[in-house]
């Protein structure tokens, strides 16, 4: 009873911020319905059992790479006048496309039959100790791999990032 | 309709909410009084007995400040940085272990408002959001100093997250659990965390002091470089928030150090001086708060006698001293677990 | 013994995260010379290449994450091979740059992705394979820092290619819901003409048609090419392509078998879309790289006329034409590159009387242009001899006949720089060049590669024994 108010407070919360990150005028208004966002999604994997998720959620996403944005934001100074002005074709193009993508999706779940949902058994599902032993077990080449990535993009970014002295 | 656990739960909120305060306040007064032995003068002796009631002088001036908000300023995220620099560091109060267990009749009343098992990732979490206070502080209040504060405090605040969480996977490595209540059961079985992990009690202890601005990494808030830095431009009450949630944070980091490498509410020979239950739990706390006013004597200690780093020093601390040491200390606890548990056989 | 089977599987893989930890180690070290560098280094991508062929295996891991076979084997191999005279090709660029070191390790770390894509078993190392090999290469693109044409391109590759990525993603993620696993052989089972499915998978060809430059979303190809340096520029079309278009082909044929009719119109609309627009544009372009850029878009319509055949020919025909388009595509830009980090210069009226002053790079771009454009007996004639005979299997002649039209067209303007290389005079013309010893054996490398490939059958029959019958 409580988790279906829950879901719904959250689900609510998630679309208006992300409503309001699109619309907002002022990058930084953005940026913190971003920020509120982020929190909503994380609340939504607490509800699904999955405690490590939700919290690397925050601490990633909310925590560093929101930062990151915002100090961003305030270096380049962004504001309504920098911007580029978009004609108005381009906006109702892009506003058709988005809601017939949108259409197509709704449309499809509604023909779709679901597959029977099975509930699981198992009580520990999403819990560390079982995501511990999977990540180090079955799908340890993903996580492996994932440090390359890491490294690799580490390693562009300094790159990218080297002044020329002329 | 409201059962005996939800209204236990909820005084014992506001009990530690009120305790946080009120020795975050007369922290404000210990730190006047320290600063004073160090160099050899007396401090605040005016206010009440040995100067005991300057805090409540504070106090009262801070309130009665006129509060500004400047013209070119963004009203609403000018209240809203202090807010989430209060919010934040309130919050953390919540998954520390104060004490033993208190029974009273049937009930066993936790001394620990929640000890979820992903209790260090909060702690984290919350470290994490409590950038933003400072940054969104800084930015509303359209001064050049105050961003420049803004954005010093917060590229040093995330880059020692980083060897702050990597010191804690170590401990977290050894004690198997994420949760605090598990890691302070622990200590009391085996050895305080700072025998097994002294590399990691040094970098935590270093991107503690990082964490809260306090110096010598206060370059955010420095009055020679800055005029004031990010609160540069609040005044009265959100001046309050600030230097107040500052030392709620100092208050709640020597908690935390002392739970996690001091063995939190437990003390040596605790169980052959013959005392039980509930008196047992109380001298605990009382232990406790004991680490906690060292630590805070330590906090305050460091300040006056170190000269704050410079910014590029400081990063370069951060970055290439302290996460290597880190993941070494990461390697070397691996190595070490692996062989007690006979993987190298 | 496990241990065995992982470092038999995993050699090339391996291989190349050696090289990539030998790199960053040498970085972290002292300051040695570009050229004894360089030299390391093509050595090391020669043995890479070498110890490929060697043992092959067959089999899979860690519970299907990566498998291995000999055809996967040779893909490998030859991206391995691409990459190798790439390397060779930018020798006189890359000596006087001051970010060597880099430079590998980034374009290493792409093409380790890239292995790691082609052997995925799960739809999730997939993903991890395709984002390993696109994240680095947004950093290459911007290799020359001073330019501002490589910040834009650098900056549309970026943007387009993350949510292109996130479309992907979504169309992942969608699979995944509706059939229950990850992995290719129990998706195949719990897939059928579901709207929802369908749905899925038109967002899953979309991340693959942006990364091959089908039509629709080929927008980005021409800026991203222009502004690139060369060796990226051909890193981009020959390697990247290249691997994608592997895995393309593994997981249409295997995974989404079910939806082959749905994907058959498809591809019959990106097909000649792609080859049409592709001709169209390329005939109007000056600058040589984003000549290229158009000309390979439209090598890309053929090779999905060839895939949408679908059957075993159709998976030997593609690889085949990926390997001779590598050849082709490399000597091609090996003069470009050798001309454009020698003189700058990168016009095609540049190159009017280009015969006069370099009579062996003129014969090497003019043979790699006939392969291009598929005159006989040059290898290009037969790859796409055999992608058009795959592609009829079906029946369907209305997109052979299409296809055979714009190869006509395409002679035209492939043939048009030809003239203008032997005939058209100049006043300034490009000046004699010197090329060093490694260019020019990559270039020897790639010209007998186009003259053996498609006079000699052996290599056709043993890709054609390798493809499994679907």
């Amino acid at each position: 009873m409580i988790t279906q108010y829950l879901f719904y407070f959250l689900t609510f919360t998630a679309i208006f911020c992300a409503l309001l990150v699109v619309f907002s005028k002022n990058p930084i208004y953005s940026a913190l319905y971003l920020i509120v966002t982020f929190f909503a999604t994380a609340g939504h994997y607490f509800l699904l059992n999955a405690q490590f998720l939700g919290a690397v959620h925050v601490i990633v996403y909310a925590g560093a790479i929101m930062v990151l944005f915002i100090y961003v934001i305030m270096m380049l100074n962004l504001n309504k006048e920098v911007e580029p002005h978009k004609s108005n074709i381009i906006k109702i193009a892009a506003t058709v496309c988005g809601g017939i993508l949108g259409l197509v999706l709704i449309a499809a779940l509604r023909e779709t039959e679901l597959g029977e949902i099975t509930e699981y058994s198992n009580n520990g599902i999403g819990l560390i100790e079982k995501l511990g032993n999977v990540l180090f077990g079955a799908y340890m080449v993903p996580f492996e791999i994932s440090t390359v990535l890491f490294l690799s993009a580490m390693v562009g970014a300094v790159f990218l990032s080297k002044k020329n002295i002329h | 309709m409201l059962s005996t656990e939800i209204i236990y739960k909820i005084i014992l909120i506001l009990a530690v909410f009120t305790v946080t305060l009120v020795v975050a306040l007369y922290s404000t007064f210990a730190e006047r009084k320290v600063a004073a032995v160090l160099q050899d003068r007396y401090g605040p002796n005016r206010a009440g007995p040995l100067g005991m009631f300057q805090p409540f002088a504070d106090g009262v001036k801070m309130f009665t400040k006129e509060e500004f908000i400047p013209g070119n300023a963004d009203k609403q995220l000018f209240i809203l940085g202090p807010s989430i620099a209060m919010l934040t560091c309130l919050m953390t109060g919540a998954v520390i272990p104060w004490g033993g267990d208190l029974t009273i009749g049937d009930y066993i009343f936790k001394l620990q408002v929640t000890d979820i098992n992903i209790g260090i990732l909060y702690l984290l979490g919350v470290v994490s959001v409590g950038v933003y206070g400072i940054m969104i502080g800084g930015w509303a209040s359209n001064n050049k100093y105050s961003l420049l504060g803004a954005l010093r405090a917060s590229s040093q605040m995330i880059s020692y997250e980083i060897a702050m969480g990597l010191a804690l996977i170590a401990l977290v490595m050894m004690t198997g659990s994420l949760s605090l209540g598990e890691i302070v059961r622990q200590q009391d079985e085996g050895l305080a965390n700072i025998v097994y992990q002294p590399l990691g009690f040094l970098i935590f202890l270093v991107c503690a002091f990082a964490e809260t601005n306090r110096a010598p990494f206060d370059l955010p808030e420095t009055e020679s470089e800055l005029v004031g830095g990010y609160h540069t431009e609040f005044s009265s009450m959100k001046l309050g928030f600030y230097l107040f949630s500052e030392y709620i944070n100092m208050f709640i980091s020597s908690a935390l150090i002392a739970t996690l490498y001091f063995g939190g509410y437990n003390f040596p020979f605790q169980h052959s001086l013959g005392i039980e239950g509930n008196a047992l739990s109380i001298v605990q706390t009382v232990v406790f708060f004991g680490k906690i006013f060292f630590f805070i004597f330590f906090y305050m200690w460091v300040r006056w006698t170190i000269p704050r780093f410079r910014y590029d020093q400081l990063m370069k601390l951060g970055w290439k001293t302290l996460i290597p040491l880190a993941i070494l200390n990461l390697f070397i606890t691996g190595i070490v677990i692996g062989f007690k548990n006979g993987f190298f056989n | 013994m496990i241990l065995n089977d992982f470092f038999i599987f995993m050699k090339q893989e391996l291989m190349l995260l050696f090289i990539i930890f030998l790199l960053l180690l040498i970085k972290v070290g002292k300051d040695r010379s570009n050229e004894s560098l360089l030299y390391l280094i093509n050595l090391l991508l020669l043995i890479n290449v070498i110890a490929g062929f060697i043992l092959p295996g067959e089999g899979s891991l860690f519970s299907d994450m990566f498998r291995t076979n000999p055809l996967i084997a040779l893909e490998k191999n030859m991206l391995n091979i691409g990459t190798l005279i790439i390397s060779m090709q930018s020798y006189s660029w890359l000596k006087s740059h001051k970010h060597l070191l880099e430079f590998y390790i980034l374009m290493i770390s792409t093409l380790l992705g890239m292995f790691y894509m082609i052997s995925s078993g799960n739809l999730l190392m997939f993903y991890l394979g395709l984002e390993l090999s696109s994240i680095p290469l947004a950093a290459l693109v911007n290799f020359d820092l001073e330019k501002k044409a490589s910040s834009e391109a650098a900056m549309k590759f970026i943007l387009s290619s993350a949510f292109s990525s996130g479309l992907l993603l979504f169309g992942v993620s969608l699979i995944y819901g509706t059939t229950g696993s990850l992995a290719y052989a129990e998706i195949t089972s719990h897939l059928s003409t579901d709207p929802l499915q369908i749905f899925a998978f038109v967002l899953f060809l979309a991340g693959f048609a942006f990364k091959i430059s089908a039509v629709p979303f080929h927008f980005w190809t021409a800026d991203v090419y222009e502004g690139a340096p060369v060796a990226i520029t051909s890193y981009l079309s020959v390697i990247s392509k290249g691997a994608v278009l592997f895995v393309f082909v593994s997981v249409l044929y295997t995974v989404f078998k079910p939806l082959a009719d749905v994907w058959y119109g498809m591809l019959f609309v990106l097909s000649i879309s792609t080859i049409i627009i592709g001709n169209l544009f390329a005939i109007r372009q000056d600058n040589f790289k984003r000549f290229l850029a158009f000309s390979s878009i439209a090598q890309v319509g053929f090779i999905l006329v060839g895939i949408s055949g679908s059957s075993s020919m159709g998976t030997a025909a593609v690889i085949y034409f990926v390997l001779i388009y590598i050849f082709s595509n490399l000597g091609a830009f090996g003069v470009v590159s050798i001309v454009s980090s020698l003189t700058g210069k990168e016009r095609i009226s540049d190159y009017k009387s280009f015969y006069k002053t370099n009579p062996f790079l003129s014969w090497i771009l003019t043979i790699a242009l006939f392969s291009l454009a598929g005159v006989p007996p040059a290898a290009g004639f037969f790859g796409k001899f055999f992608l058009l005979i795959a592609g009829a299997e079906k029946g369907n002649y209305l997109l052979i006949s299409i296809a055979a039209l714009n190869m006509i067209v395409s002679f035209y303007y492939y043939l048009r720089i030809v003239k203008s290389v032997f005939m058209e005079p100049n006043e300034s013309p490009i000046e004699s060049l010197t090329i060093p010893l490694i260019s020019k054996v990559a270039l020897y490398i790639c010209l007998l590669g186009i003259v053996i490939l498609g006079l000699w059958s052996v290599v056709y029959d043993y890709i054609f024994t390798l493809s499994p019958i679907f």
